[in-house]
């Protein structure tokens, strides 16, 4: 039974964990935009994020090292110092996206301006980090994120046409949009379903609670189950979208956009719900990202990390993270919307996946770190297929930019 | 014992005759952008209507906002944070067309009119905005504020019809 | 002119591993004697004769002195060399073990290596509250 109840646990706080605002919002946009004709993308992302976070979780557990630790091992002291200023300010501009998300959501809740939370959130995050047990804040934000299933509930609830929905579903471009602005939008929704933070932080994760070659069921497990039942979740915000918003002629732009339809079909009470869940998984989110700042860099550079550690005992670990939380303050205090971080930073993740992924598939086949367990010839075939895939989308993300003038 | 002794310091060999070239590819791609770009305006009717379809879509959620709130389904605090999103909208929308320098005359009056729509788009917020402020049974009342919008969204799609087909 | 040189003897059999400075010293992670992370290494010294010098018949091999880490890391990725009175040395005398990671004999604490960390740790972290606090 409780074995039973560890299972439930962990699928369930993958699930609760997924989405963040990158998902919220540009799946968002997306249903108001192009209806359902980009979910196979979403369908897509959450295939290749299970591939690699499954990779990168048997890296940790069968090796007892982080991905980015054994990432400067194995490719040297200049490519990773390339992969980690890349992946470092991508991560910086998903902090401040994050953040940004859960000062708009506690806006919407309290009608305080949302510049005055930015300070209250970043103090939470960091607060969390310094003293929560990793566990315990995995698991809460993790449930209170599983709220967000009001988005498929609400779509229940509003009674739409589920005959021509299904039929949105046929990759085509929608008539009022072009290929070009379709493209652009595919690479985003790419992006935030295959965020890279997720790899660096599952992997670091392993090694903060300890798990080993045993565990690895139980990670397959979480991530074969929870993910995909995560990105279903991504698909009921596109779908409300595209059932509420897309007929009205709106454009996703704001956070307030993103909650109407749930309020449409679930009332007062959906609403309660789902600023909850965004304020979790938000959270959740915010707390990921940042850790993942430490632990790129810290990782790297050698230096001493992780929260199982007292702070003193990772002291430049926990300064790295205070100072990113202050980088990330700074450039919201500005007055820049978060909205429009968000839709850039998940273009920019998209641009940075290789960088992230292609350390974590030459790593999953090094027998001197993964012993017995090594990529399978069926993993390594889908690890190619993806790399190309992603490859494909980092280096068209900067010409579609250009050329749609970053979506509009 | 050690088979190689520690990678030194890596010569940086400079190839003198290389650079001019090198210098010639980002000055080109530049310019490349630069006429992509350009030739992506096609006078104002473009700006126009890329404002026009972005404040439409602002004054529609306004509408469903209040029509919800009237419905009892929406907070006032949420109400509120989306009429002040969809104001922040139009008000980037209008400074857009007001920063357009037409030409023609045809152009001219294009921007006129569409200043004036979005003006009424303005003004349609804000009664809403009284109207929330005002509270339950106060003057004007959300329902006013919900004409006012559906007046200003009429203004609109007929501004778009003329742009669309000049 | 220098006159063609004969062939070489060959290497004198060696007891012990053979290491590879690249593929098995450099970038790998340091653990101090209690598990913790000091540092990457970030470059190697050798002492011996200098690089420039000829080298006499009979000279013996360089030696391995010392880790090295801190700036070292970028004149090693973009060039140049930091004067030696400004390397931060990890003695090799120190080291215990040399496998995946490599293991010190002794405590982070008294190394130069740490030193960063330890300024960190107690004119920053340890100023916050709870910065003691153990989390298990």
């Amino acid at each position: 039974m409780k074995r039973l109840l560890r299972v439930a646990l962990g699928i369930l706080t993958a699930i609760g964990g997924f989405v963040d605002i990158g998902d919220l919002v540009t799946n968002a946009v997306v249903g108001s935009r192009f209806g359902l004709s980009l979910v196979w993308v979403v369908a897509l992302g959450v295939l290749g994020i299970c591939l690699f976070a499954n990779m990168s979780g048997r890296v940790a557990a069968a090796s007892g090292r982080a991905t980015f630790e054994v990432i400067r091992e194995r490719l040297g002291a200049r490519a990773g110092l390339a992969n980690l200023a890349a992946s470092f300010l991508i991560n910086l501009m998903t902090v401040t996206a994050e953040i940004g998300g859960v000062a708009l959501a506690l806006q919407l809740a309290s009608s305080v301006y949302y510049l005055l939370w930015i300070p209250v959130a970043a103090l939470a995050v960091w607060l969390v980090v310094w003293r929560v047990r990793f566990s315990i804040m995995e698991n809460v934000t993790g449930l209170l994120g599983l709220t967000l299933v009001i988005f498929a509930v609400a779509l229940f609830l509003l009674k739409p046409d589920w005959g021509s929905l299904a039929g949105q579903l046929t990759p085509a471009v929608p008539e009022q949009e072009t290929v070009w602005t379709y493209s652009y939008y595919a690479i985003a929704l790419f992006g935030a379903a295959m965020t890279p933070y997720e790899v660096f932080f599952f992997s670091s994760g392993a090694v903060e609670e300890g798990w080993t070659v045993k565990d690895l069921l139980q990670e397959r497990i979480n991530v074969l189950v929870g993910f995909p039942l995560g990105g279903l979740l991504s698909v009921s915000i596109a779908a409300c979208a595209a059932v509420v918003l897309l007929p009205a002629g709106i454009s996703v732009t704001s956070l307030s956009q993103v909650i109407l339809p749930v309020a449409e079909g679930a009332g007062k009470i959906g609403l309660a719900l789902v600023l909850l869940g965004i304020v979790a998984a938000t959270f959740g989110a915010a707390l990921e990202t940042t850790l993942s700042s430490g632990y790129t860099l810290a990782q790297f550079f050698g230096w001493s990390w992780g929260k199982f550690r007292r702070p003193a005992e990772a002291a430049r670990f926990h300064l790295s993270m205070i100072v990113c939380l202050l980088a990330g303050i700074a450039v919201l205090a500005t007055g820049v919307d978060p909205v429009l971080v968000t839709e850039y930073s998940v273009v920019f993740s998209a641009i940075a996946l290789p960088l992230t992924y292609l350390p974590i598939l030459i790593v999953a086949n090094d027998p001197q770190y993964m012993r017995e367990h090594v990529n399978g010839r069926v993993v390594n075939a889908l690890g190619m297929v993806y790399l190309v895939i992603i490859l494909v989308a980092s280096i068209a993300a900067i010409p579609l930019m250009i050329v749609t003038g970053a979506g509009a | 014992m050690l088979a190689n002794p520690a990678p030194g310091p890596a010569g940086r060999s400079t190839h003198p005759g290389r650079t001019n070239v090198g210098a010639l590819a980002p000055a080109a791609s530049a310019l490349l952008g630069v006429a992509l770009l350009t030739g992506c305006s096609s006078g104002i009717t473009e700006s126009v209507s890329t404002a026009v379809k972005d404040s439409s879509s602002a004054v529609a959620t306004a509408r469903i906002a209040l029509r919800q709130d009237m419905a009892g389904k929406l907070t006032r605090a949420a109400t509120s944070t989306t009429l002040d999103d969809g104001l922040k909208e139009l008000q980037s929308s209008r400074s857009t067309v007001l920063k357009l320098s037409p030409v023609t005359t045809v152009d001219r009056g294009t921007q006129r009119q569409a200043l004036d729509a979005l003006d009424q788009c303005a003004a349609g917020f804000a009664t809403a905005r009284a109207a929330l402020a005002a509270g339950d049974g106060g003057t004007p009342s959300l329902a006013d504020g919900d004409k006012a919008l559906a007046d200003a969204q009429d203004v609109l799609k007929q501004l778009e019809s003329t742009v669309a087909s000049p | 002119m220098t006159a063609q040189p004969g062939p070489l003897r060959p290497a004198p059999k060696v007891a012990g591993r053979i290491l590879d400075a690249q593929l098995h010293l450099l970038d790998r992670q340091v653990l101090d004697h209690d598990g913790v992370p000091v540092t990457t290494v970030d470059d190697l010294e050798l002492a011996g004769p200098a690089v420039d010098d000829a080298i006499e018949p009979g000279t013996p091999a360089p030696v391995l002195s010392a880790l090295l880490t801190g700036p070292v890391l970028g004149t090693r990725v973009f060039g140049g060399r930091p004067p030696s009175s400004r390397l931060i040395r990890i003695p090799w005398k120190d080291v215990a073990e040399v496998g995946v990671v490599v293991r010190l004999g002794v405590s982070g604490e008294s190394l130069d290596a740490g030193w960063v960390e330890r300024w960190v740790r107690d004119k920053i972290i340890a100023r916050i509250p709870g910065g003691r606090h153990d989390p298990r």
